[in-house]
């Protein structure tokens, strides 16, 4: 089996491996890093179970093979709360009540993190479109669009109190 | 997990041609992985190895040269969506791209891979045929230009040999006064049978088209431009009543097409809705939008 020496960027912090080049993202970030907030659905790029955010852009892992990241930025659900606070969107998933199992929660923040820091203050329907690649068997949907427009309006509220 | 014995990574077009010619094994260049990965997870891939392309610089660009636009095959969806060069010039491909799977998906697939794998229902390619774009294809024989047309041969099949990989898509910009468009139904595999996409390009002169272009999706192996319907348009007044005729005659090319495929009841009458649509977004500019 051929080896490739991989080195990458998760969650900013420089990693370096050998690895089988026929895993995906999805695998090295799971098995060999122990990322493991990153869920395997589909396995074939319909559930967004698997997104990460690769060079700032919002992909599914299981559709990614792991050299394709090579000196590349990964960032996955472990690199969004800081100091273990959670984040933002994470804080305003909770209070939506927008987490039911969770199996799905993890890409949709991704998801909507992407969303938010292109655009801070999104439309439903921009906010439905930016999840349309993530499937939620639980809540319906109708809570994490709510959760994406508390967190929008919580970012700019603390914004708002550090630039007063 | 099948084995990949041979996992390439060349930092430009002619090192990676030269590794297809001079290597004895069979390899398939990687774009986007979109397809490829989950297709060699499941073993449905007999090869023994890649060529992945992400690591050429020089086959993301978008640009305008000698009055045509030209892409670097690994141009990302999400990158021809968004770019506002393609969203004026050429609209009916930037709607074409954000038609495409979900975010995740148009982040990661390339217009370079939509061609290569010859599905019946590829959103771009269907622009691409609409817009007679053509593909620059490399190999160490040298640099061929050929029309994407001309290069799909079947569902799954084109004729760009093993040796060769697509470099660039290239089209003339489509006259400043042009209204383009495209639209699809069905969007996730599991609804494979109800996919159908149309993309379209018409100019007006003295209130009358004069040019018309119209490409259809998933109505034949590869997308494919319609004369039939192209023609029915010309020298014709943009009004309710042609959006009316136009998609009746549309049902009855699609139905002609098909025959009796098992698809042909629905796809006939399902044509109809999208043709209604987008003339009526072209001609009256209604932004109704069905989906
Ligand atoms: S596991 Fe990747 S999209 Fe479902
Ligand atoms: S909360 Fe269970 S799948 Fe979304």
């Amino acid at each position: 089996m051929a080896q490739y020496h991989l080195e990458m960027k998760v969650n900013g912090n420089s990693v370096a491996l050998d690895i089988d080049p026929g895993l995906r993202l999805l695998d090295v970030l799971r098995d060999c890093l122990h990322l493991t907030g990153t869920k395997e659905g589909c396995s074939e790029g319909e559930c967004g179970a698997c997104s990460v955010i690769l060079d700032g852009e919002l992909v599914d892992s299981c559709l990614v093979f792991a050299p394709q990241a090579s000196g590349r930025e990964v960032i996955t659900i472990e690199g969004v709360a800081r100091n273990g606070e959670l984040d933002y969107l994470q804080q305003a998933f909770l209070d939506a009540g927008a987490v039911q199992c969770g199996y799905c929660t993890p890409g949709m923040i991704l998801a909507a993190k992407v969303l938010l820091d292109r655009n801070p203050h999104p439309t439903r329907q921009e906010i439905s479109k930016a999840i349309s690649g993530n499937i939620c068997r639980c809540t319906g949907y109708a809570k994490m669009v709510q959760g994406v427009e508390l967190a929008a309006a919580s970012k700019e509220a603390k914004e708002g109190a550090v630039r007063a | 997990m099948p084995e990949c014995s041979v996992y390439y990574q060349p930092e430009s077009i002619s090192e990676a041609v030269n590794f297809l010619a001079s290597s004895e094994r069979t390899l398939k260049p990687l774009a986007g992985g979109t397809d490829i990965v989950p297709a060699m997870r499941k073993g449905e891939m007999n090869i023994d190895g890649l060529v992945d392309l992400s690591k050429i610089p020089d086959i993301r660009s978008i640009k305008i040269e000698d009055n045509e636009i030209k892409l670097g095959s690994l141009c990302t969806f999400a990158q021809i969506e968004r770019s506002p060069l393609i969203q004026t010039k050429a609209s009916l491909l930037a709607q074409a791209a954000g038609a495409v799977g979900s975010p995740q998906i148009r982040s990661l697939g390339t217009i370079g891979g939509n061609i290569a794998n010859a599905s019946p229902a590829a959103d771009t390619v269907t622009a691409f045929i609409a817009l007679d774009a053509k593909a620059r294809l490399e190999s160490t024989n040298g640099t061929r230009s050929v029309l994407v047309s001309e290069l799909l041969c079947g569902v799954g099949k084109t004729n760009i040999s093993s040796n060769e990989i697509i470099a660039e898509i290239s089209f003339k910009i489509p006259s400043e006064n042009n209204q383009s468009g495209f639209i699809k139904l069905g969007r996730r595999k599991a609804l494979a049978i109800a996919r159908m996409n149309l993309a379209m390009i018409i100019t007006l002169h003295d209130g009358l088209i004069d040019f018309a272009r119209v490409s259809l999706g998933a109505v034949g192996p590869n997308p494919s431009r319609n004369t039939n319907l192209e023609e029915f348009l010309i020298g014709k007044k943009p009004s309710d009543s042609l959006i009316d005729s136009f998609a009746q005659f549309a049902g009855e090319e699609v139905s002609r097409m098909l025959g009796s495929r098992a698809s042909a009841a629905y796809k006939c009458e399902a044509v109809k809705g999208i043709v209604r649509d987008l003339s009526s977004r072209l001609f009256l500019g209604s932004e109704q939008v069905v989906i």
